[in-house]
């Protein structure tokens, strides 16, 4: 069977397409910053067993770890209307991927806090340095920089489960190719062209994530 | 007197390590803890600065006190410095940013001053062309000073030293050990745990041998070599040797 590629067909929808790359990537980076402050804050108080905020992390990152994304962005836009919460669908799409990429990011970060040498931290005890500076000044870089390519990684999934929010009908770039091939329907031109997109995102986001990674992680301060 | 412990006991879990220490150290001592592995000499010394906690008895040092269970460490930290065997440097500061970085923190040191500080510090042990090298491009005995400088820029009373040369490949432990004669004899106050018995009984004021967490024998080491006062004394110079 012969079929005939019309990719025109796609391109006249372009400002959509642009409007949910916009959107994916609003998305994205406003989950990451927020869910990796997130996911450090529950790192520490994992790490150090701050009680009682330990356990109501622990819970926390068990419990968003072990359903699906789509659940917890229905339970947040469809559920909670019922306690009174009403939420537009970008409030509820950025709590979703917020509170899902800080139980992730929790366990990751707290991987590479527990990596720190236990001599390490005895030895900022022992020069009279509190928990905090302790956390701030010779553990929080390190840990970070161990941990990096894992967050890295991580933050790029979240982007290409972003796809999911679509179905609260946030307009992001799932959702502008849904909208496009119910237009045009040319379904297979059009997710051939979302799918290259999204390649194309995940690249350059880890390409981006990288970057930040060599200048503000890894990179040893200036004396 | 600088430093006091009196009757103290700590357990591991049903392990009785220290069965009430009690130690007198004079300000400028240079004192060295021997004993076999298990003895409690690390646990003692690391009671000293609250590394460890303990059950029973008291520490004082220039006046600061600490008790059984206390969790305030910060004021008599100030006053105990201390070097590790394992160097723990901080990767990610240079040589030179690992010695202000406590100064800088803790004492609220202004920047400037915490530099002139920290270059003090390395070149007193050696290292002032170090300032701006990171710990990875350093010698194990190279690490091992900036530790010491690090522990120093803090101007303790007193230097705890656990077992700091046991990590170094034997060519570099007398850098290291140098350093610390040049401390001993500028007046620094001094408690190590060692290994180098030489240099326990050459620079030393003061030996404590400590046997199934006790203090077994404890005096001048010229004289505790010489004529060693219990059979688990002799016998462990005798290993030794």
């Amino acid at each position: 069977m012969a079929y005939s590629f019309d990719f025109t067909a796609v391109a006249q929808y372009h400002t959509q397409l642009a409007v949910g790359v916009g959107y994916t990537l609003m998305l994205t980076a406003l989950g990451a910053v927020l869910g990796v402050t997130l996911g450090t804050l529950g790192a520490v108080v994992r790490a150090w067993r701050i009680r009682p905020f330990a356990q109501l992390f622990g819970l926390y990152v068990e419990l968003i770890r072990n359903t699906p994304f789509i659940v917890q962005l229905f339970f947040i836009f469809f559920g909670l209307p019922a306690l009174g919460l009403r939420l537009g669908e970008w409030q509820a799409a950025i709590i979703a991927v917020v509170i899902n990429l800080g139980a992730y990011s929790t366990e990751i970060i707290r991987a590479g806090i527990q990596a720190i040498p236990r001599g390490q931290i005895e030895a900022a005890g022992s020069l009279a340095m509190t928990r905090t500076q302790i956390f701030r000044h010779v553990v929080l870089q390190p840990a970070l920089q161990k941990v990096w390519p894992a967050l890295s990684s991580q933050i790029v999934i979240v982007m290409l489960g972003t796809s999911v929010c679509s179905q609260i009908a946030a307009e992001e770039l799932t959702f502008a190719a849904n909208f496009i091939q119910s237009r045009n329907f040319r379904a297979f031109e059009t997710y051939i062209v979302v799918a290259l997109i999204y390649l194309a995102l995940s690249v350059g986001v880890r390409a981006l994530l990288n970057q930040i990674g060599q200048r503000f992680v890894v990179k040893r301060r200036p004396a | 007197m600088l430093l006091r412990i009196d009757g103290l006991h700590k357990h591991f879990g049903a392990n009785h390590v220290l069965k009430g220490i009690d130690l007198r150290i004079d300000e400028g001592q240079v004192v060295a803890i021997i004993g076999r592995s298990g003895s409690g000499k690390s646990t003692l010394l690391r009671s000293i600065n609250g590394l460890e906690t303990f059950d029973d008895g008291l520490i004082e040092v220039d006046g600061e006190r600490l008790y059984a269970g206390q969790t305030d460490l910060r004021a008599l930290r100030q006053k105990v410095g201390m070097v590790f065997q394992q160097f723990n440097l901080f990767p990610h500061l240079s040589a030179g940013q690992n010695v202000m970085l406590a100064p800088q923190v803790v004492k609220k040191t202004p920047v400037a001053e915490c530099e002139t500080i920290a270059r003090a510090m390395l070149a007193k042990v050696g290292l002032a062309e170090k300032f701006d090298a990171y710990p990875d491009q350093l010698s194990g005995g190279q690490q091992q000073r900036v530790a010491i400088a690090r522990a120093l820029a803090m101007q303790p009373k007193v230097l705890l030293c656990d077992e700091i040369t046991s990590a170094l490949d034997p060519e570099l432990v007398n850098e290291v050990l140098a350093v610390v004669k040049q401390l001993a004899s500028e007046g620094m106050t001094l408690i190590m745990v060692t290994h180098e018995m030489r240099f326990a009984r050459e620079v030393g004021d003061k030996l404590v041998f400590m046997y199934q967490g006790r203090v077994h024998e404890s005096g001048h080491p010229k004289d505790l070599f010489a004529s060693p006062q219990t059979p688990e004394l002799q016998n462990f110079i005798g290993a030794i040797n």
